[in-house]
């Protein structure tokens, strides 16, 4: 009996390791980048404040940049204004405009407190959440209005967004004016590049030309800037480009984002979802 | 256990550290040093088993949950924690490990002090950063990142160890 204890006693550290390790691979490989973003989420909550604070140091150091982005921005959408106040009065003018209630997308801003770059895996804290009418699967975007993200998952005060830099993040993109699309997604090697793979042999891709997603996906509005295009490359079989995008947003200097939300979305998916698409499904 | 309170301290120091200065550098996706591994590098060389692997399994969760990555660093700080007696046993001789005190340049010796602080670091990394990637594809970019990573965490836990030593004597 003393033999027994004593041999359970000199394995015990060895079968609590196994146990314990055994316990954190299996929760690691069922857990996706979602449940990491509603960790993330969850411990907001308490880190948040502190998250918070240091985010504001940092933003006050580029708050000079921020406001020549802002300008920028300003005279863009204000000549964009001056061409929308010209086109309404001529539909006014050929009574031809209809009234279209609000508008398709919905906007809101937030400051960044929280960006990884260095990880496969990297998620954006924002410090904006339900409270403040963020929902999950908003687009995120840079101020310049090219694209950063989308959210995954938000808490009262805070929300959690993948990043493009995320190899779990995808998307559906295209060369800018020409209709072939492929799918964005990144590597993991260089934080300022992309990939738009699967593109059609078709589209010749060129340096320089832009790439913009392709509105097929449900996150974006059609034609958010990505990047440029930096190189492409034929694959083996001579069927598609892979081809590597510049990134037009600056990810390791993001401190404000703006999200964007489809108003029909909702109203698309509780159509899909409504009792009588069901009652036609189940007929078939 | 001797010293709880100056583990606190240096547990929430390195925990802080990680999370508000390191995690946000960004300097370079080779470059991701974990320095909160010197937590589990400078409990005290007689530790128990049971007290290391406690305290691994509760700086891995507490790392979780502040960066939001599921489960990977208790995956790798529990062989850290685990193997270590092992490794300061065959580092620094079972006498060394018999008589206690807090692993620093002073107590063992520049040279063997950088050995196991440096074989505690890459054990720890190869197994993070090799969770993170989960492919083979990048095998040469994530052996890169490991490298990188564990010259520049060993050198900032290395700073750490003088911090924390310098006004504790060095046998316990």
């Amino acid at each position: 009996m003393r033999k027994l204890i004593e041999f359970i006693r000199s394995i015990y550290v060895v079968v609590l390791f196994v146990v314990l390790e055994i316990a954190a691979v299996s929760y690691y490989a069922h857990s996706s980048s979602y449940t990491q973003a509603r960790l993330l989420a969850r411990s907001n909550q308490v880190a948040g404040g502190l998250h918070g604070f240091f985010a504001g140091v940092r933003r006050y150091l580029f708050l000079g940049r921020e406001n020549r982005h802002l300008a920028e921005r300003v005279a863009r959408l204000e000549e964009q204004l001056a061409q929308y106040r010209e086109a309404e009065t001529e539909a006014r003018l050929d009574d031809y405009m209809r009234d279209i209630g609000e508008s398709k997308y919905r906007f809101a801003t937030a400051a960044v407190v929280g960006n990884t770059l260095n990880r496969m895996q990297n998620l954006l804290t924002l410090n904006r959440g339900r409270r403040d009418g963020i929902e999950e699967e908003m687009g995120v975007l840079a101020p310049d209005g090219s694209l950063v993200g989308y959210v995954v998952a938000c808490s009262e005060r805070y929300a959690v967004a993948l990043s493009v830099l995320n190899t779990s993040f995808r998307t559906s993109g295209k060369i800018v004016d020409t209709e072939y699309s492929g799918s964005i997604y990144w590597d993991g090697r260089d934080p300022n590049t992309v990939i738009l793979g699967e593109l059609s042999k078709y589209a010749e891709p060129q340096p320089g030309q832009e790439v913009v997603t392709a509105g097929l996906s449900e996150y974006f509005p059609a034609d958010v800037l990505i990047g440029w295009v930096e190189s492409a490359q034929l694959n083996e079989t001579r069927t598609s480009y892979t081809v590597r995008v510049r990134l037009a947003a600056e990810m390791s200097r993001l401190n404000e984002v703006i999200l964007v939300a489809d108003r029909d979305r909702y109203e698309i998916q509780d159509l899909q979802h409504s009792e009588q698409v069901e009652q036609h499904t189940r007929l078939n | 256990m001797y010293r709880t309170l100056p583990y606190l301290g240096l547990f929430a120091a390195t925990v802080l550290l990680q999370v508000f200065l390191f995690d946000n550098l960004s300097i370079s996706v080779y470059l991701n040093p974990l320095i909160y591994i010197a937590f589990i590098a400078l409990l005290p060389l007689d530790a128990q088993p049971a007290t290391l692997l406690g305290s691994g399994l509760l700086l891995g969760i507490t790392m979780d949950c502040a960066m939001g990555a599921a489960g990977i660093n208790t995956i790798a700080t529990l062989p850290v924690a685990f193997f270590r007696p092992t490794l300061a046993a065959m580092i620094c001789g079972r006498e060394n490990v018999r008589e206690g005190g807090i692993p620093s340049p002073e107590r063992l010796g520049p040279r063997k002090f950088f050995a196991y602080l440096f074989s505690l670091t890459l054990i720890h990394h190869t197994i993070f950063f090799l969770f993170e990637a989960l492919s083979w594809d990048l095998l040469f970019h994530t052996i890169l990142r490991i490298v990188l990573s564990t010259i520049v965490s060993v050198a900032f836990c290395w700073i750490i160890a003088r911090i924390f030593t310098a006004k504790l004597p060095v046998r316990v």
